[in-house]
């Protein structure tokens, strides 16, 4: 009766027939999110459009000249003897160690450090901090740890008999030292979200389990397993999505060497635009990292649906 | 099948000690129900005799076996959890097989006990569900058959009927005393609700603050309570406690030796609303509750305070009437300073009185 009457009175005083309660209710909401649909349309849809039209076009950033050149760049990219699958290879390389590190670290992390106990937050924290650590900051302390002959963990292992390769300046050591420093770094995000998910399982789970004669591994892998599950597939596909992403780390670690030996296609791509200044080529790389990113991003989202139908 | 003995159990988290020095033999298929407050220690006693929480001082016998040292799984107890802990991402059949897979059973063994359990709960045409596809009556009875198909000697329950509506719950209590009947096991109960307790119980325990209080059959706790917790906690609605000296006048008029005792407490459905000139005490309504067989009264008694009273029938007294009430004789129990029950040798006169009066 209320909101009728409201009606009513609106319509009666209103000047402007057409503006009825839900037009204006419509415009009202339309002015709500405008600020966020204006910033998304500003610097996220305009950017994707512009970089469509690079990568269709021959563009060097120095001569200010652009030609259309077609699929050209995207030819060159796939087919070309330019460095393209080196690169993906290498991301490919990076992302296949680093996720199932990472996971099976930050679940560790999280079986051990999920219930409350003497240094628990403590350990948390330890292990937590790197993340917000600043990744120059992190990039450094770490480079300079890994140095050749005096770096800190070379020395360790001589410690123990082991003679350490130079971390940085070996192709293949390269690549195992950034994806170790990169796990050590963000182990901890993943095992906040394996903490969260391991304390919404209902303690009468594990106890039903052990007085029905379970052993300890017999409940992870019956019950804690599978019911991590849904948490399981979330956190591999961020954590895929990320290793895709990754730039600053491989920037500030080991500039892509040696050798191209941490060449990944986010770098690739900063190489080739600012470095090269060649921005069609650039972009039509870009334009092929946001399509794997996308379908990522598309299983996550079918995954999340059937996890929760 | 075996009997349970606890011998002087105690229990302390840190430096708080939540059972004290616990005495209480359990016959072989006896059906015992601990009751009592929340947070008086009835959940972790049960989880002590189950090994999920481990035993601070005092011996557990099962059986004949101490217990202390032996792990969860090898007492031969099953427990029902208040949340069922049924899990989720498996089938009614896979949960109520947990236990014997994880204990390597043959496959075939297993299907034939887990069918046995679900004919006896019929739950056969459930079998293949998951537990969000099941009401909470069936979740609790999938729970139960869980327990059923291991063949344990004990059956713990704690507060298995918390989670169902009040029908529900009848009709379980129901089901578990069938089971109860048909399995002959040992069944240690938790709840604090009494009628749930009277009901089940061959014995029942009252705990508070981690000790015992009393142990007896539903008709002991009610009808001989020892002690003015225990006269208090049994029996719904509450028994009325008055001091002894504000009553000593319609009490002896009724015939009761009152001496001795400081306290005396009076059932509300011991009182009789009576015509004015056999009324023992006079007592003007408060309120009126009606329960549909009768009401219940809060009545107003000048120098003694308010009593509740049951009145029968229909047509009761309305709020700020003059009512008249008698005592039933045979149903006074007095309390000396320290709340404990006195019972002088008449006791046995005064409890057979009791008998005659209730006939
Ligand atoms: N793990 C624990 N750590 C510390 N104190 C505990 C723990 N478990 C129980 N307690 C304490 O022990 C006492 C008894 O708890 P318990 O759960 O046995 O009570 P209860 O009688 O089952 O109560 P309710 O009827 O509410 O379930 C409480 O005071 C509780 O705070
Ligand atoms: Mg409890």
């Amino acid at each position: 009766m209320v909101a009728l009457n409201d009606t009513e009175a609106t319509a009666r005083r209103n000047s402007v027939p057409w503006l009825t309660l839900r037009r204006r209710e419509a415009i009202e909401g339309w002015l709500f999110v405008s600020p966020t649909l204006i910033g998304f349309l500003i610097f996220f849809l305009g950017p994707l459009i512009a970089v469509v039209f690079y990568s269709l076009s021959e563009w060097n950033l120095l001569s200010q000249r652009a030609t259309y050149v077609g699929l050209d760049n995207y030819a060159d990219a796939l087919t070309a003897n330019r460095d393209f699958w080196h690169v993906i290879r290498n991301s490919i390389f990076f992302a296949a160690g680093l996720v199932p590190l990472n996971m099976a670290l930050a679940l560790a992390l999280a079986i051990a450090l999920c219930r409350p106990g003497p240094g628990v937050v403590f350990f948390r924290t330890v292990f937590f901090a790197p993340v917000v650590t600043s990744a120059v900051a992190w990039a450094i302390v770490w480079r300079f740890l890994l140095q050749g002959e005096a770096g800190a963990v070379n020395q360790l292992l001589a410690h123990v008999g082991i003679d350490g390769p130079n971390w940085l300046r070996e192709p293949n050591w390269a690549m195992v030292a950034v994806i170790v420093t990169r796990v050590i770094k963000m182990v901890g995000l993943n095992m906040i979200l394996y903490i969260a998910a391991l304390q919404a399982i209902p303690r009468d789970y594990e106890q039903a389990a052990r007085l029905e004669g379970a052993s300890g591994w017999q409940i992870f892998r019956m019950v804690t397993w599978p019911l991590l599950a849904p948490t399981t597939l979330i956190i591999m596909v961020i954590t895929t999505i990320g290793s895709f992403k990754v730039f600053d780390h491989i920037y500030l670690m080991t500039g892509g060497g040696p050798e191209n030996g941490t060449l990944v296609l986010a770098y690739y791509i900063y190489e080739q635009a600012f470095e090269f200044f060649d921005i069609g080529y650039a972009s039509a790389l870009a334009m092929i990292m946001f399509v794997i990113v996308l379908a990522l991003t598309i299983v996550q989202l079918l995954l999340r649906q059937k996890g929760s139908a | 099948m075996s009997g349970l003995k606890l011998s002087n159990l105690s229990k302390c988290f840190g430096k708080a000690e939540v059972i004290r020095g616990v005495d209480l033999e359990i016959e072989d298929g006896e059906f015992v129900v601990f009751v009592g407050p929340s947070g008086c220690g009835k959940s972790t006693l049960l989880r002590m005799i189950s090994g999920l929480e481990d035993i601070t001082g005092g011996d557990l016998w099962i059986g004949d076996r101490r217990m202390n040292e032996v792990q969860a799984a090898r007492r031969g107890v099953a427990m029902v959890f208040q949340s069922y802990a049924l899990y989720p991402h498996l089938t009614v059949k896979q949960n109520m097989g947990f236990g014997l897979k994880v204990r390597k059973e043959k496959p075939a063994e297993i299907a034939r006990r887990v069918e046995d359990a679900a004919r006896t709960l019929q739950l056969g045409s459930l079998l293949d569900r998951y537990p969000r596809e099941l009401s909470g009556g069936q979740r609790q009875r999938v729970a139960i058959g869980r327990a059923i198909v291991g063949h344990p000697d004990v059956f713990l329950f704690d507060e298995p009927l918390s989670n169902l509506d009040a029908e529900l719950r009848v009709h379980m209590r129901a089901e578990i005393a069938a089971l109860h009947k048909r399995l002959r096991n040992t069944m240690v109960y938790v709840t604090h609700d009494q009628i749930e307790a009277m009901t089940l119980a061959d014995r029942i325990v009252v705990l508070r603050d981690g000790r015992i209080e009393q142990v007896g059959s539903p008709r002991q706790l009610y009808s001989r309570p020892d002690n003015i917790f225990v006269a208090q906690f049994i029996g719904s609605p509450k028994m009325n406690i008055c001091a002894a000296s504000d009553l000593a006048g319609p009490l002896s008029r009724a015939g009761v030796d009152t001496s001795g005792a400081v306290q005396v407490g009076l059932r509300p459905e011991h009182l009789r609303l009576v015509p004015e000139q056999q009324g023992l005490m006079t007592g003007q309504v408060v309120i009126s509750e009606y329960t549909g067989s009768g009401s219940l009264l809060h009545v107003e008694v000048a120098g003694v305070g308010t009593m509740l009273v049951l009145s029968e029938g229909q047509e009761g007294p309305r709020p700020d009437d003059t009512v008249y009430l008698a005592i039933d004789p045979g149903n006074v129990h007095m309390f000396d300073a320290d709340g404990l029950a006195r019972r002088a040798e008449d006791a046995g006169v005064s409890a057979s009185g009791a008998m005659v009066a209730e006939r």
